[in-house]
């Protein structure tokens, strides 16, 4: 393939895309705005397309597994078997609310899943606060009453009985931690405006992978 | 090994089978004990309050079967409130298993039966809208070109509710539930920076920390910070649900992890004091 196909008409084509997305956001300009709407658009179907090709990689990535007997094979085909399930059952029985064979397999299967998975976190951190919050130096003293009182005014029994607990956590959100993450995001906004202007003027190329 | 080193170093086991204790017992039998309404969440409250009956709504669910356990009753008890003020719901999903927890919210609130709502006129869903801050930056830009049907299949131009939606003015609020950070940023850009609208949000508590700047500043409106944030709901709209009996388990589970910090610290500095004690 030529350089100009892999190297220039892509960046051609982010250049002509930034440069409207920015007019856009400044300027009221009918054409531009309808221009962009459409490109806006085209990005909705790019990314659901996207979702698509991911399930063939998935495929793809885990045949392979399958093929060569790789670790955990056994759990890659059953990626891929509840993966086909899905699909068929969602596409030979309707939208999700209209069938109760869909609806079945995922409030049986995926809700619970989901759930425990994001829930079995509370153990680790209740391990995690056992083991790690412990005054051993000055520093983690500070870190160490940061957390208490957090977690005070975190949990609901405590500000409800004794409200001080209530304020001095917002107090900590508002002054010392919303003021370092306000910091980080004026730090990662202007980063990204850079990233922007880079990306735009085709200073940026990691997205073009080897190009 | 000293007795306060025993106890410095207990057994995972024995911790979390105890905080599994302290989760079981008020799941089974309630206390019922007290909570205070926080101020993020009145804040959410007062600002869907003050909206007048027939406001547009653009209601986002960004979660699925992780974050439902804390956000479901977020949504049940958000979409309480604006029905029975009458406001008029266009929600969407930018989380892919959105359309699978629409249901299943909807199945709690009852629209129809509860508040008299029709489908179509009072309320619509859009489905799941690929693309994050790209699908936002469309539906508040032009819903008309970005979405061509609603999540049955009706052509979104016979929607009398969409009809009403002519550009990014007609919403009154952007509301918003999600466990992703990209999500929860983007409805700020998008809705707010791009077109001053007000706009509420409501997050996982880890990640409450983060976005808690933009409630300062006045960039969101309101939050409702986890299950904490749901529970408060629930109390202010007077739909009792599942968030409320949550917070017996939450106070019982963080008071065990509180008197375990005490316990590691306490042992940590028996073993050391003794130490030093043994040495000299």
């Amino acid at each position: 393939m030529s350089e100009v196909v892999r190297k220039y008409i892509p960046l051609l084509i982010t250049f002509i895309v930034g440069v409207i997305a920015v007019l856009d956001f400044y300027t009221t300009v009918p054409a531009i705005r309808g221009t962009f709407t459409v490109l806006k658009n085209w990005g909705i179907v790019v990314t659901a397309f996207a979702l698509g090709v991911g399930a063939v990689n998935l495929f793809r990535v885990h045949g392979k597994r399958i093929a060569e007997r790789g670790e955990l094979w056994p759990l890659s085909g059953w990626l891929l078997f509840m993966l086909i399930v899905f699909v068929v059952v969602g596409l030979s029985t309707g939208k999700f609310d209209a069938s109760w064979q869909y609806k079945w397999i995922y409030n049986a299967i995926m809700l619970p899943l989901g759930a425990t998975m994001y829930s079995s976190l509370c153990f680790y951190m209740a391990m995690g606060a056992y083991k790690v919050l412990r005054i051993r130096n000055i520093d983690s003293l500070f870190l160490f009453l940061t957390a208490i009182f957090v977690v005070f005014g975190n949990t609901p029994i405590f500000p409800a009985a004794f409200p001080g607990f209530f304020y001095t956590r917002e107090w900590i959100f508002k002054t010392i931690i919303s003021g370092a993450y306000r910091g980080i995001r004026i730090g990662v906004g202007i980063g990204a405006v850079v990233l922007g202007i880079r990306t735009i003027l085709g200073l940026e190329r990691g997205y073009l992978g080897r190009a | 090994m000293s007795a306060w080193e025993k106890l410095a170093a207990l057994p995972r086991e024995i911790v979390l089978t105890i905080v599994l204790i302290a989760m079981i017992v008020p799941a089974i039998r309630p206390f019922g004990l007290p909570i205070m309404v926080g101020k993020m969440s009145k804040d959410w409250y007062n600002t869907v309050d003050s909206l007048p009956e027939g406001s547009i709504v653009l209601f986002d669910i960004g979660f699925g079967s992780g974050g439902y356990p804390t956000l479901g009753p977020c949504a049940v008890a958000a979409l309480h409130q604006m029905f029975e003020k009458h406001l008029k719901i266009i929600i969407m999903a930018t989380a892919l298993e959105g359309s699978m927890m629409y249901p299943l919210i909807m199945e709690k609130v009852k629209p129809e039966k509860n508040y008299g709502a029709v489908y179509g006129k009072d309320y619509v869903f859009l489905g799941y809208i690929a693309g994050a801050q790209t699908a936002m930056a469309a539906v508040l830009g032009d819903i008309h070109t970005a979405v061509k049907e609603d999540y049955y299949g009706t052509p979104i131009d016979q929607i009398p509710l969409l009809k009403e939606v002519k550009g990014p003015e007609s919403y009154d609020l952007v509301a918003y539930l999600t466990t992703d950070g990209g999500i929860a940023e983007g409805w700020v850009y998008q809705a707010y920076s791009r077109y001053k609208l007000t706009v509420v949000g409501g997050f996982l508590s880890m990640m409450t920390p983060s976005l808690k700047p933009y409630y300062d500043a006045g960039a969101l409106k309101g939050i409702l910070d986890g299950i904490k944030g749901a529970a408060d709901m629930e109390y202010m709209t007077h739909h009792p649900g599942d968030a409320l009996r949550a917070t017996d388990i939450l106070s019982a589970t963080q008071t065990i992890v509180l008197i375990f910090i005490a316990i590691g610290n306490i042992s940590y500095w028996g073993a050391r004091l003794s130490k030093k004690e043994g040495e000299s």
